[in-house]
Formats: C-alpha cells, structure tokens, sequence
C-alpha cells in the first residue's frame, strides 16, 4: 500500500534501472503486517505457535511476491520470493533445534546437581525397619563409562586413522592398488549404519570369550568402526593442505621422509588434525544402539572396561527410559538428567574444537 | 588379541582393585567367591538365618519384570551379608538370561517363562544329570490398563479383552463392553490398543491367557511379540504405560507393578468381576497351576490353567517369574551362595520385601516352602 | 590436488630410506592394510552369524517358529517387509528434509549476511551434535503430539491419497512422526554438504551472471544450481544413509508391525525399520533368533553399502557438458567441485576446512 504511494511519488530524474522498485525498508511493513493478519487467522482458528509462524510466513511470501509483482516485474517477485523461501526454511530448521534443547535442558536442570555428577546410581540400600529402599541415584557410572569408552575409541582410532592418512598423503602412489582399495574401503566404512558397528562387536566378543562378552572395550571397538573413518578423511584433508614447498624444503636440506612428516608436516596440520578428532569424538559420544549391543547397562558403578557391562550417557538417558525403577518418574527424570548431560558435553567438545582451531588455525592458508 | 588375554587376567586383578576404591559392581569371574558359612537354605523361617558369614559375587540377569524385585532383594541380602555382591542385569530380558545361563555365565537366569524341553536339554549339558530347576519367586499379575475420561471403573470379560485386543471391537460403546458394564456410559470413542513392540514374557502370558480362556475369539498364536498387527506397539512395558497414559480411548496390558496410577480393568472370572489384588494373584496361583508335564526332581515348572480361575477372590491373569539354576554347580561354594540368596528370595522376608517395593504379590506358603525343599538338594 | 602426492612419492625415493624411514612407512601401510581387515572382520562375522539363520527351516526350527521370528516361512520373507520399511522410512523423511536442507544451504552460503555465515552453519551443525536417543525422548514428548492434529487432518481430507489412508492414530506414534524426527536428523548433513557444494561455484560466474543483470535467484538458478546438481544429489543421498541406519529414536517413536505397508498415518499398519527390530527384539531373542537378527543387520549393511556407493560415484562423476549458457547442459565450464573437499565434509559433518578457514564460508 505504502509501497504503491511511493512509486507513485517517484522522482521523476531517476534512471531506469532503479524505476519500479519496492522501498528498501519494505519488510519493515510486510512482516508485521503479516504477523497481524497471522494472529488473526489464528485466532479464527484457534491459537498455536508454529500456526503462527507458519502463517506468517505464508502470508509475508504471498505479500511480498504480490506487491513485487505489481510494483516491479515477475523476474524480481521471484526474487524475493526465494529469498523469503530459504530464509523461512533456515528458520524452520531452527525450530526443531530450539525445541530439542529448550526440552532436554528444562527437563534436565531440575536433576542436574553436583550429586548427580558425583555419585553412582545402583548403590541401593534397605532400612530394615520398614523394608523401604533407599535407592542412589547419580550418573557417575554414566560419565566414567562414557569418558573411557570413547577414550578406548579415541586411542584405537586415532594412531590408525591418522597413519592411514598419512600413508594416503604421503605414501602411497595415486595409482597404487593399495591406495585406490583403501580410498573406496574408508568410504564404505562411513556407511556402516551403527547398530551393524554395534553387532560387529558382540559378534566378535561372544566369539572370543563367549555369550557374556558384555564389556566397555567391545564398545569402545564398535566406536571405532564408526569413528576410524571420520578420523581419516579429516587427518587426510589437514594433511593435503599443508603445502608441498614444506616438504620439499625440508627434504632439500636432507631430512629424511619420516623426520619431515613428524617434525614438518604433521605441526603444521595439527590445528586440523586435533578439531577433526575431536569431531570425531563428538560424534560417537552421543551412540546408543551400539553401545547397547556391546556394553549392556548397568546402574552399578563399573569402571573397569575390560569385563562387565558399563553404563554411558545415552544407554542411561535410553534405559531411564525404557526399563524404570520402581519410581518410575524418578528414573525418566534421571533419564533427562543424563541427556542433558549428554548435549553438555557434545556442545562443549565442539567449542573445544573451534577454539583449537581458532588458536592454531594455520599461517598459511590455500 | 593380547589385549584381551591381558583382559581376563585384569578382571581378576580389578576385584581387587575396585575393592580399594570403594567402588562395587563388578560382575567379573564369580569363581574367586567362597562360601563360609553352612547353608542357611534350610527353613522357611529365612528371617532367622544367619547370613553374615557368605562373601563372594553372584552374576545373574534375564526377566525385565523381576528386576524392580531383584534390585529389592540385593539390597535387602545385602543388608544381612554385606560381603556379598549381586548384579542382576535386566536389561537382557528372559530370552537373554536364558541363553547366558546355558551357557554357563550367569549362576542363575530370572525368566518369564520355564525352561523349554530345548532349553532344558541345554541345560542339563551345563548342570550334569541333574539339570537345572525353575523356582516361581515372583508372582505378579498382567493389568488391563485404559484412560478413557469420564469412566474410572471398566469390567471386561475375557471374550471381551479378546476381541478389543484382536481389533474386533472398535469402539468404546461396543454391546460387548456395554454388556459387561451396566449402568455405565460409555463414549463412542475409538478404541486404540496399545501393545508391545518388543519381544515380552508380559505378552507372552497375556496372549496365553487369551487362547486358554477366549479361544473362539482368540485364533492368534501365542507368542512373546505381540501377534496381531492394528494396535499401537510401544517399547518396553513404560513405553505402554505412557502412551495408554498420553492417549484418549487407549487401553493396553502391562505388569501390574509398573502401571503408576493408571487405572485398571476388574476381569471376569466365573461369574463376578475381580480387581487386581496382590492377594487375589496368591489365590489365582494356588487355584490354577499344576506342574510342568516334563518337570524333573525339585523342579517347580508351573502350568497355568486359566480356565480354572473362576472364583471371586482369585486375579484371572497372574503372572509368573522364574529363578533358574543348576541343581549341581561347578563350584559347591557357589551353590552355597546362589542357593542362600534364593532362599532369601524366597523367604517370608524376601517376599514382603519384594511386595512393598517391587508391587508382587507373595508366593503361596506351599509353594515357598517347596522352593526351599528343592534349594536343599543344590550342591 | 594429486600432483602434490606424486611429487612427494617420487622424493621419497631421492632420499635415502633409514631403519626409522622404513619402519615408519611399514607402519602407514599397516595402519591402511588394518581398514582392510576391519572392514573384512565386520562382514565375515556378520555373515558367519547370520548363515546358520539364512539356511535353516523357518518352518521346522524350534527356535524360529515362534517368538520374535514366529509366523514367517523362510528369512527372506522376515527382511523383506524390514527392508521395505527401513527404505520406506528413510524415504519419507529424505523427500520432507531435502527441500528445507536445500533452502537452507543456499541462504547460508548466498542470501544470509556475510559475516553471520560461518555462525548460521554453526547452528545448523549443532542440530547434528544432537545424540539420537535425545531426538527419540523428545520425539515422544514433543513431536507426537504436536503431529498429531496434523495427521488427523491429513487422513480427514486427503484420505483418498492411499498414503495418507487408514485409521489415524491416536498416539502419534506413525511412521510420519518418525520420518519428520529422522528429517530433523539427516538436516544438517544434507545442509553442510550442498552449502560446501554451493560455495564451490566459481567466483566469476557468478558475477558475470549479475552483471548481466540477473537477479539474485536467477544467478543461484543459472550458475550455483548446474554447477552443484551432482554435489547435491549425493549430500541427498548420504543422508539417506545416514537415516537409513538410525536406530534409536525410530525405535522409540513408531509403533511397529513386521508388514509391508505404504500408509504413514496409522498406528497398526507402520512398516518396521531393520536397525530398530534389531533393537527391540535383540535382547529376548534366544539361540537363531539371534542370528536371525543379525542377518537382517547384514541386510541393512548391504543397502546402506549400496547407497553410499551411489553417492560417492555421482560425487566422482565428472561434470556434465554444457552447450548453452542458460539450458541444463550448458558449455563446458565449470570443474567439478573436488571430490575430497566434498567427501571430508560429508565425513566430518562439520568439515574443519570450514573451521579453519572462515572466510571460505563467509565468501
């Protein structure tokens, strides 16, 4: 409406290419506008926040296409049409973000305490006056479980994850059969779906010391099924862009190949190298299924991951769910706990990667 | 592979070594326990039995259903034999506890149902001539869970549960629920059936109970996975319980001892309607079980005739969870130790126990009384 | 990219090899033979687990003809509904994420500002840092019922659609719900792959598209689009993956029946997915039950192999050639993006590239 006024009111020494154009400030009309007319469609139809939403971006897209389309040309009312699109898309994508968080962290902080990270559940006692239990509850077994099975994991695949790398950057011929088998074998391991990594182990462990082979280290093996690959693909990428000159100065001057990937290559590639682990890692953390299959839960501490079940994180925030105490609402607010919990430390392992990036981030850039 | 070998002999090392950091609940190799003390599995009056002296470790798992139970009994064992460590790993389920326990890892298995005559051939490879011998520790029954608002007591006949369940009936004023509930109205809502989604001893003696009593409407298997597609499949006995509780019209089966404050349906037995009670599921297991047809010495295999549940004061679908074990163990310590804690179980203490925390109901004196004959000949 | 690796193959022979150099190599190439041996361990296990289930007689095997596998006359007919459901599943959830990851990628790498780029694709990474079993408890709180009013009406007036057909449910618990959180969850990798994709397009291109007055999207639809299609095509199909192997927050959310059905709104009539069966059945499941199980695992191993290998192979494919400016194959111009860039931010999710280098975000 505005908009018509004001190519009506156009000065006349403007040249062309300017002529026809909605105001720069348009949106400044448009959106609540259609927020308005949104809040009374809803309120026809009664009242919800994503309606809301939903029609105000309908209503915003449909305003702006048509007043684009009558004020400038179909050219540019697609224009803005599109870009109305992908940013609403961009904003849908966040609601369900929003959603996740704002539910695990408002179901999690009333559980989230210092006793709840310090003490282990299981340890259930009995008063036998009234034969009540007294039952612990904690997620110290979850966060020790956690923290050495995907360290296991870390220690597994690292070494052989970066000297895969290395043999693909450094070593190998691009020809070589080696190579090119290699190459295709990491990609089809990216695609091993987690539960298959989760039977691989327990297939393997049963095998080897029979029907309960329930342990941290067979879980920590199926992790590193899914962590290996991640871990050379990012190692590899690092590795390529430090740049041949290096290398060639240093073999130059008479080192030998072995002295230059330690004392050359791999410093100048650390940076990258440790925020891919630590992707990496951020990655298998949150595994359930095969964590389940290999480990098993327990809600007794266990902290030894060479025999026993071993509680983690997501089998505990899964199993407060599916298999509750007697309490049945304690146990799903132990299971909110743990997946707080959980996201805590996939959040903080990927600051941990941006700031090693960040402080190491290379001189040299491609 | 090194790292494994190194591994059996670290397990043993870490008994030890988790013992100086305070820490339990370390289910490694049970052989390194010893049995001081005489064998308390003698008399009834388990209260009175002595268990301080035993130590050692005792490695169990299986049946879902028992673990509340089981969690209540190791700590109450416990309270009296504080060297005595138990981990009851439930999330294996009964067909996981099975397996383990055949093949020699677990020195008893918690399971829904008795031993089958493949499992038990099984067994006896393990346990020697003896075999191994199912003891009914705990009795619970299987509840007609609904939330339809407006009605806060529903009666069902077994027909009826049959042909909501097998999704004959679609609706809440069906003539067959009206018939079983006069003087209550009943909506027109639709009916959504809420079952389980994974493999359960619950749909199992649910499903068994419906053929035996219901078998002109009932033609599906029995089976531990629910057999009749159109219902609403959850996971895990608080998956049905939620969903029975979020939905509107729902109605579904579970444990008893798990369905929080969600109403349950009084069952048709005989001519009256009977309302869970834990002991109406005492009186349903006295009336109705006879022994397993191909049950050896000491073995206490039920069969349920659920056809004989016609009295007032008997819940007409209990539910019955084993302890399995070898009638010979490897280790005479260790049949010292699993025999006394199963005798704890067992025992008036262990039952009332497991009832005020667990919600079971208790096992009938005769039938407890026979679990300790059959514990005396474990060795 | 490869000229480099040449070079420093054909050094390595210039210097003079020492036991430290020696055993240093030896080390790599074991390090790459063990991928070999890993992937060939998880295979043969799988398959020695899963034959003695294949071969057996469904009809006749105590441990087969009831329980978990009760009811189906031979293996292939107990993983053939499992597969459907599994692709079914992933399906549904791929055709309602990629035209959001699409639009998304392009307003982070060519609408939104610059400087808020490199922060908008972190957001959007953060949605993968999300565990699957956190996405599964707030499937069942959150998405159920919040989908539930929209299936009711998707079933009241598009119920002719055979998809949308059948009695809705009144839980939530439908294959719809569980497709929307499975799109939620393959979102982000779809997104970071077409937008590395996206920002590949060559500078010049692009400003000679403006230049001859092309708006915006008519830039994005002539330049970025031709030159990123196959890019796109195999982010779209690596999520596929991705959710064809989810197993937990499937599992927790569809109520599920071994069938092979097309509905989506309905609670009795949801195909089941192979990772989620495995999950809900495994722990009951006893002696070839186990097995049985296990081999429908190396089915799902086998398709999601076959999806991957699609993928990787448009991503390697070279360009088409273009004849025109404007038509789908138009004049040879463009190389195609690398397919190692592309692959690493496939692998990482969050390609450290993007990490270290802001500014080739923030173009």
């Amino acid at each position: 409406m505005s908009a018509a006024a004001s190519t009506v009111a156009r000065p006349a020494g403007r040249n062309r290419y300017s002529t026809g154009s909605l105001p720069r400030r348009i949106n400044l009309y448009t959106l609540p506008g259609s927020f308005i007319l949104a809040a009374a469609v809803m309120g026809l139809l009664g009242f919800n926040w994503f309606g809301l939403a939903a029609f105000t971006a309908l209503i915003y897209l449909a305003a702006i296409s048509g007043l684009s389309l009558v004020v400038e040309n179909r050219r540019r009312a697609m224009d803005r049409f599109i870009r109305g699109l992908v940013t609403s898309a961009f904003l849908l994508a966040l609601l369900p973000l929003v959603s996740t968080l704002w539910t695990v962290v408002s179901k999690g902080i009333g559980v989230l305490s210092w006793e709840f990270i310090g003490t282990s559940g299981g340890g259930t006692t009995i008063n036998p006056d009234t034969l009540e239990l007294v039952t612990s509850s904690g997620a110290l077994q979850a966060i020790v479980g956690t923290l050495e099975i995907t360290g296991l994991a870390t220690l597994f695949s690292v070494p052989i994850g970066l000297l895969t790398a290395i043999y693909l950057v450094e070593y190998a011929a691009p020809t070589h059969w080696l190579r090119r088998t290699v190459n295709f074998l990491v990609d089809v391991m990216t695609g091993i779906p987690s539960i298959v990594a989760g039977l691989f182990a327990f297939s393997l462990f049963t095998l080897i010391l029979g029907p309960k082979a329930f342990s941290g280290l067979s879980a920590a093996v199926a992790l590193s099924v899914l962590m290996i690959p991640t871990v050379v693909r990012s190692c590899e990428e690092m590795l390529r862009l430090v740049p041949a000159d290096l290398r060639e100065a240093a073999y130059a001057l008479g080192v030998t190949k072995f002295v230059t990937i330690v004392k050359v290559v791999i410093p100048t590639a650390i940076a990258g190298i440790a925020t891919g682990i630590t992707l990496a890692i951020a990655r298998v953390i949150g595994e359930t299924a095969p964590i389940f299959m290999a480990a098993s839960f327990t809600d007794a501490f266990n902290g030894n991951p060479l025999a026993g079940p071993m509680q983690t994180l997501p089998v505990m925030a899964y199993t407060g769910y599916k298999f509750p105490g007697q309490d049945i609402a304690l146990s799903n607010s132990q299971a909110w706990g743990a997946a707080l919990l959980l996201v805590l430390l996939v959040v903080v392992l990927n600051l941990v990667a941006r700031i090693i990036a960040a402080i190491f981030a290379p001189k040299t850039s491609r | 592979m090194k790292v494994l070998s190194f591994g059996r002999a670290a397990a043993v090392l870490t008994v030890g070594m988790l013992a100086l950091t305070g820490c339990g609940g370390n289910a490694s190799s049970s052989s390194t326990s010893t049995a001081a003390g005489s064998s308390p599995a003698g008399s009834t009056a388990a209260a009175a039995t002595d268990y301080s002296s035993l130590s050692g470790t005792i490695t169990a798992g299986g049946s879902s259903a028992q673990a509340n139970a089981q969690a209540a009994w190791a700590a109450g064992f416990k309270a009296q034999a504080s060297k005595v460590t138990i981990n009851y790993d439930k999330s294996q389920g009964s067909g996981g506890g099975v397996t383990n326990f055949t093949a020699g890892s677990y020195d008893f298995a918690g399971s829904d149902a008795y031993l089958t005559a493949d499992q038990a051939a099984k067994a006896q490879e393990l346990c020697g001539p003896g075999g191994a011998i199912n003891l009914p520790v705990y009795l619970d029954g299987v509840a007609v869970i609904f939330n339809l608002p407006g009605v806060d007591k529903l009666q069902l006949s077994a027909e009826t549960i049959a042909k909501i369940f097998s999704q004959q009936i679609k609706t809440w004023d069906d003539a067959a629920i009206k018939a079983d509930n006069p003087g209550v109205t009943l909506p027109s809502t639709a009916i959504t059936t809420v079952t389980r989604s994974d493999g359960s001893g619950t749909t199992q003696n649910f499903t068994n109970y419906l053929h035996q009593v219901a078998p002109a409407v009932w033609t599906d298997p029995v089976s531990n996975k629910w057999p009749v597609a159109g219902s609403s499949a959850q996971q895990g006995g608080s998956g049905v319980v939620n969903t029975v509780k979020a939905g509107e019209g729902t109605i579904g089966y579970a444990d008893h001892s798990a369905i929080g404050d969600l109403k349950a349906a009084a069952i048709k037995a005989g001519d009256a309607y009977v309302s869970f009670s834990a002991d109406a599921v005492t009186k349903a297991v006295e009336a109705a079980v006879t022994p397993a047809a191909n049950a050896k010495e000491g073995d206490l295999a039920q069969d349920i005739d659920y056809t004989k549940l016609t009295s007032a004061n008997a819940y007409p679908i209990p539910l019955i969870s084993y302890d399995i074990l070898c009638t010979t163990f490897k280790d005479p310590a260790q049949a010292k130790l699993t025999a006394a804690y199963i005798g704890y179980i067992a025992s008036e203490q262990g039952q009332k126990i497991a009832a005020k925390n667990a919600g079971s109901a208790p096992l009938p004196a005769e039938l407890a009384a026979k679990i300790q004959e059959s514990l005396k000949k474990v060795s | 990219m490869s000229a480099f690796p040449a070079t420093a193959h054909r050094s390595s022979a210039a210097v003079r090899a020492r036991p430290a150099d020696r055993i240093f190599r030896l080390l790599s190439t074991a390090a790459a033979v063990s991928i070999m041996v890993i992937l060939a361990g998880v295979a043969l296990f799988l398959i020695l687990r899963a034959v003695p289930a294949i071969a057996a007689n469904w009809t006749s095997e105590a441990d087969l003809k009831s329980g978990v596998t009760g009811g189906f006359p031979s293996f292939w007919s107990y993983v053939a509904p499992l597969a459907f459901g599994t692709v079914w599943a992933s399906l549904i959830a791929l055709i309602l994420a990629t035209p959001v990851a699409i639009g998304i990628a392009l307003f982070i790498s060519h609408y939104s500002p610059r400087r808020l780029a490199t922060f908008l694709g972190y957001i959007i990474d953060l949605l993968a840092a999300v565990p699957s079993v956190v996405f599964g408890l707030w499937g069942i709180l959150v998405m159920r019922p919040f989908l539930l009013p929209m299936q009711e009406w998707l079933n009241t007036y598009l119920g002719w659609i055979p998809m949308f057909s059948g009695s809705v449910t009144s839980t939530g618990s439908s294959i719809l719900t569980g497709a929307v959180v499975l799109a939620v969850m393959v979102l982000p990798i779809i997104t970071s792959i077409s937008r590395e994709v996206f920002l590949q397009t060559p500078k010049l291109h692009e400003e000679a598209a403006l230049a001859l007055g092309a708006t915006r999207w008519e830039m994005v639809r002539l330049t970025v689009f031709p030159y990123a299609r196959s890019g796109v095509v195999s982010a779209v199909l690596l999520g596929l993956g991705r959710a064809l192997g989810e197993t937990m927050a499937v599992a927790m959310i569809i109520s599920p029946a071994i069938i092979t059905s097309f509905r989506v709104l309905t609670e009795g009539e949801n195909s089941q997915t192979i990772a989620s069966n495995i999950a809900l059945n495994f722990p009951i499941a006893t002696g070839l039950q186990r097995d049985a199980l296990i081999g429908t695992g190396l089915v799902l191993f086998v398709i999601s192999l076959a999806v991957n290998m699609v993928a990787r192979l448009v991503i390697s494919r070279k360009p088409r050639q273009r004849r025109r400016p404007t038509g789908d194959d138009g004049g040879k111009a463009t190389a195609a993006p690398d397919p190692a860039d592309v692959l690493a931010a496939s692998d990482a999710r969050v390609s450290p590239v993007s990490v270290l280098h802001p500014e080739s975000v923030s173009k």
